[in-house]
C-alpha cells in the first residue's frame, strides 16, 4: 500500500513537475510541459477521434509525428492523452452521427444516438464523460496495484510461455472478430506472414522482400495500419452516398439531474469492473467489454424493452466499460511487453522511436516514464471531462464539414504523418497499396482488424517460438510440458471450441449484428 | 462459373461467390508466399531456418482459402460487393503524387527535384478531391492551399519536422538576409492570403449562398 502511493506520487510528480523549456524571446522558463503535453494530446485526440471514420488508431498513427519533439516521458504521456481523446471523440460521434468512430463504440450508438433524437444528445454526452471518467480512477488505480506484481509475472514466463500466451491472445482475437471465424483465422494467418517479410534476424537472410532494399527491415507497422485504417476507411466511406444523420434537435442540458445519475451508478461500476477485467486479456479483450456491459444492463433491467430507445443505461454502462478497457489494455503492454491491440502496438512504435522497449524492465529502468504515464491516464480522463463538455458546440459544427472536404485533409495528414516518420517516399506510397489492399479486404468480407494484431505478435511469436524450441532441443513436447503454457495453450483451446459450437456460434454472430 | 455474376439466388454451382473469390485470393497469396520462400533454406526445428514460419504460415492461410472456396461451392453466401473504381484510383494516384514531390528522389535514371510540402500537398489535396463526383473545383482550391499553409505553420515551424517544405528556388527569391523560419512563415502565410483571396474573389459572385445550418449551442450556460 505504502509502495503504491509512493509510486503514484512519482507519477503525479513527474506529470504536474515544472520542466524549464527554452521559448524564444522569454529564454528558459519552468513550465508545467507534460500537463500541458497531456492537455494538447486529449484536445487534438477528440478534434481527430470526432471526424467520422477516424478512430483510435488512424488517429494516433496521425498524429504520432507532433509528438517526436518532445523527451520519452512527455511524448507518451502525450500519446496517451491522444489515444483517450480519440476514444472520447468516437464515442461523440457515436452519440450524435450515429457513427462508430471504432468497434468499442458501436453499442454507444444503440442508445446514444436515440438519446440524441429525443433532445437529451447532452445528458449522453454528460453520463458517457461522468461514467468514463469514474472508469479511468478506478482503472488507474488498478494499473497502479497490479502492475508491479505483474511485472514479477513476467520474471517466470519464458519463451515457451511467451509463445503461448500470444497464440492465446489470438485465439481471443479471433473469437472476439465480427464475422466468421475462418475469415478471422485466415486473416491472423495473413497477418503474422506479413510480418516475417524483411531479413531475418537468426540467419540474416532476406525474405519475401524481392530484392528491395526498402522492405529488408520488414514492413512498418505504422504504414500498415496507416492503410488499412485511415486510407481503406476512407476508400470504403467514398463508397456510400453520404448521409449523415447529425442530430438536428439541441443538444440539451449536459449535467444529468438527479434521477439520470441515480439510473447510471450502477451501470457505471458494473461497466467499469467488466471493462477492467476484459481489457486486460491479451487479443483486444477490450473490445469486448461495452458488448457485455450493454447485454448484462439489459438483462438486469426492469424493463428491457427501454434498451434501443434512449435508455441511459445503455450509454453509462457501455461507455464505462470502453474506458475502463482503453486503459487496463495498457496492462499487458507495460508488464510483459505484449501490445493486446492495434493501439497497444502503435505506443509500441512509439516508444521503439523514443528508444524505450516495452516490458517488465520499463518500470525498474524508467520509473518516471512508467508511472508518470499511469498518472497520465487519470490526468487525462480528467482533461477530458473538462475541455470536451464545454467544447461539445465545436465539435458539432466539425461534423457538419461535408466528407468531400474532410477525407482529403485526413489524406493529407496521413502521407505527411507517414513521411515525418522515416522519411521515406515509399512509406508514402506504401500507405496508398495497403489502403487499396484494405479495400479489397472489406469488399471480400475480410476484417482489416486481426490482420493487424496478428502482424504485431508475429515477429515476437517467431522469436519466442525459436527460443523455446532451441532450448527445448526442438521437442515441440516444450509447450505441453511446461504448465503455464499448457495452461494458457488449454484456455486457447477451449475458448476456439465453445466459440465453434453452433449454439454459442449463432449467439456470437447475434451479439456482434446488433451494429 | 458465371453464375456467382447474377444478382439472383444462383442456381449454377457457385452458390457463395464472396467466399468463393475470397478463398481464391488466400490460395494465391499461400502459393505466392511458398514460391517466395522456395529458395531458402526450412531449417529444423531444433534451428529453424528463415523459411518454416514462413511457409507453414502459408500452408495455414492456402488451406483456410480451400475451406472458403469449399464453402462458396456448398453453402448459400453473400454476394461480391459493387466496386467502384474512382475512388481507390483518384486516392491512389493522389498519395504518390504526395510521395513523389515531397522529396528530390532518384527514379532509376530520371532524378525528380526535391518540390517539398508547397506543391505536394496542394497537388494531393486537390486530386484525391476528385475521389469523389461530389468534387468542387472552388472549394478544393482553397482547401488545398489553405491547409498546406497550415500544415507548413503546425509541422515545419511549431515542430520542425524534418518534411521538406520547398525547393531550392522558391527559397532563393527571398531576400538573402531572412532566416529559414522567416521564408517558411512567408511562405506559409502567402499561401493562406492566396486561398482568402480566392475565397473573397469568388464569394462576391455567389449571391444565391446556402444558409450554413448549424444546431445552435443552446447548452451554453447550463454547465
Amino acid at each position: 500500500m505504502g509502495d503504491l502511493i509512493a509510486n503514484l506520487s512519482l507519477g503525479f510528480g513527474t506529470v504536474f513537475g515544472l520542466i524549464p523549456v527554452d521559448i524564444p524571446g522569454l529564454g528558459v522558463v519552468p513550465i508545467p510541459l507534460n500537463i500541458l503535453l497531456c492537455f494538447v494530446g486529449c484536445l487534438v485526440g477528440t478534434l481527430v477521434g470526432v471526424l467520422p471514420g477516424v478512430g483510435p488508431v488512424a488517429s494516433i498513427a496521425m498524429l504520432l509525428p507532433i509528438t517526436f519533439k518532445f523527451d520519452p516521458t512527455g511524448a507518451l504521456i502525450m500519446l496517451a492523452g491522444i489515444y483517450y481523446g480519440a476514444q472520447y471523440g468516437g464515442s461523440t460521434t457515436a452519440i450524435l452521427v450515429n457513427i462508430p468512430g471504432e468497434a468499442t463504440s458501436v453499442v454507444t450508438t444503440l442508445d446514444g444516438h436515440q438519446m440524441a433524437r429525443r433532445g437529451r444528445a447532452g445528458v449522453a454526452l454528460g453520463i458517457a464523460a461522468i461514467g468514463s471518467f469514474f472508469a479511468g480512477c478506478v482503472a488507474t488505480v488498478f494499473i497502479a496495484a497490479v502492475g508491479a506484481p505483474l511485472t514479477k509475472l513476467a520474471l517466470i514466463f519464458g519463451p515457451a510461455e511467451y509463445f503461448s500466451l500470444m497464440v492465446m491472445g489470438l485465439v481471443f482475437a479471433v473469437v472476439l472478430a465480427r464475422g466468421s471465424i475462418l475469415r478471422a483465422i485466415a486473416m491472423i494467418l495473413v497477418g503474422i506472414l506479413l510480418s516475417t517479410v524483411g531479413t531475418d534476424l537468426e540467419t540474416g537472410q532476406e525474405r519475401m522482400t524481392f530484392g528491395m532494399q526498402f522492405l529488408s527491415d520488414g514492413i512498418d507497422f505504422a504504414v500498415l495500419a496507416m492503410g488499412l485504417f485511415g486510407v481503406a476507411e476512407i476508400l470504403r466511406n467514398l463508397d456510400h452516398t453520404e448521409v449523415r444523420d447529425v442530430v438536428q434537435q439541441a443538444i440539451g442540458r449536459l449535467l444529468p439531474n438527479r434521477q439520470d445519475m441515480r439510473d447510471s451508478a450502477m451501470p457505471i461500476l458494473r461497466g467499469t469492473f467488466i471493462g477492467g477485467i476484459l481489457g486486460i486479456l491479451p487479443g483486444n479483450g477490450a473490445v469486448l467489454g461495452p458488448f457485455a456491459s450493454y447485454t448484462v444492463e439489459k438483462k438486469l433491467a426492469k424493463d428491457p424493452r427501454r434498451f434501443g430507445q434512449g435508455a441511459i443505461e445503455g450509454v453509462a454502462g457501455p461507455e464505462s466499460a470502453n474506458n475502463a478497457g482503453a486503459q487496463t489494455s495498457f496492462i499487458p503492454l507495460l508488464t510483459l511487453g505484449i501490445p493486446p491491440n492495434a493501439v497497444m502496438a502503435l505506443m509500441v512504435g512509439a516508444m521503439t522511436i523514443h528508444g524505450i522497449v516495452p516490458g517488465p524492465q520499463v518500470m525498474t529502468k524508467n520509473p518516471n516514464l512508467f508511472w508518470g504515464m499511469i498518472a497520465s491516464m487519470w490526468v487525462g480522463n480528467l482533461m477530458l471531462l473538462i475541455i470536451n463538455l464545454p467544447l461539445i458546440g465545436v465539435w458539432v459544427r466539425l461534423l457538419k464539414v461535408p466528407y468531400r472536404l474532410m477525407f482529403p485533409a485526413i489524406l493529407m495528414f496521413c502521407s505527411i504523418g507517414i513521411y515525418s516518420i522515416n522519411s521515406l517516399p515509399t512509406d508514402v506510397f506504401f500507405i496508398a497499396l495497403f489502403g487499396l489492399i484494405g479495400y479489397a479486404l472489406i469488399k471480400f468480407g475480410f476484417e482489416p482488424a486481426p490482420l493487424l494484431l496478428g502482424f504485431v505478435l508475429g515477429k515476437l511469436m517467431e522469436e519466442n517460438l525459436r527460443r523455446a524450441l532451441i532450448i527445448s532441443r526442438g521437442d515441440m513436447m516444450t509447450f505441453i510440458e511446461r504448465p503455464v503454457s499448457a495452461v494458457l495453450l488449454l484456455v486457447a483451446i477451449v475458448m476456439l471450441t465453445l466459440a465453434l459450437l453452433p449454439s454459442i456460434r449463432s449467439r456470437r454472430e447475434e451479439v456482434f449484428v446488433e451494429d | 462459373m458465371q453464375a456467382g455474376a447474377s444478382s439472383s439466388p444462383p442456381h449454377g454451382p457457385v452458390r457463395g461467390p464472396q467466399s468463393l473469390v475470397s478463398g481464391l485470393v488466400l490460395i494465391a497469396l499461400a502459393v505466392f508466399a511458398i514460391w517466395l520462400t522456395s529458395d531458402l533454406p526450412q531449417g529444423t526445428l531444433r534451428a529453424m531456418g528463415p523459411a518454416m514460419l514462413p511457409r507453414w504460415l502459408a500452408v495455414g492461410v492456402g488451406l483456410c482459402g480451400v475451406a472458403l472456396v469449399a464453402a462458396g461451392l456448398l453453402r448459400h453466401g453473400s454476394q461480391l460487393e459493387n466496386f467502384t473504381l474512382r475512388g481507390p484510383l483518384v486516392v491512389g494516384v493522389a498519395i504518390v503524387c504526395f510521395g513523389l514531390t515531397i522529396r528530390g528522389y532518384a527514379l532509376g535514371p530520371v532524378q525528380v527535384p526535391q518540390l517539398g510540402l508547397i506543391v505536394a500537398g496542394p497537388l494531393a489535396i486537390f486530386i484525391s478531391g476528385f475521389a469523389t463526383p461530389e468534387a468542387r473545383f472552388r472549394e478544393l482550391l482553397i482547401l488545398a492551399l489553405a491547409l498546406t499553409a497550415f500544415c507548413m505553420a503546425l509541422f515545419g515551424d511549431l515542430l520542425n519536422l524534418p518534411i521538406p517544405m520547398y525547393p531550392q528556388a522558391l527559397a532563393d527569391l527571398y531576400p538573402a538576409g531572412w532566416s529559414s523560419d522567416g521564408r517558411l512563415r512567408a511562405t506559409a502565410a502567402l499561401l493562406a492570403l492566396g486561398a482568402l483571396a480566392i475565397f473573397l474573389a469568388t464569394h462576391r459572385r455567389r449571391t444565391g449562398r446556402e444558409p450554413i445550418d448549424v444546431v445552435p449551442d443552446e447548452h451554453a450556460g447550463t454547465v
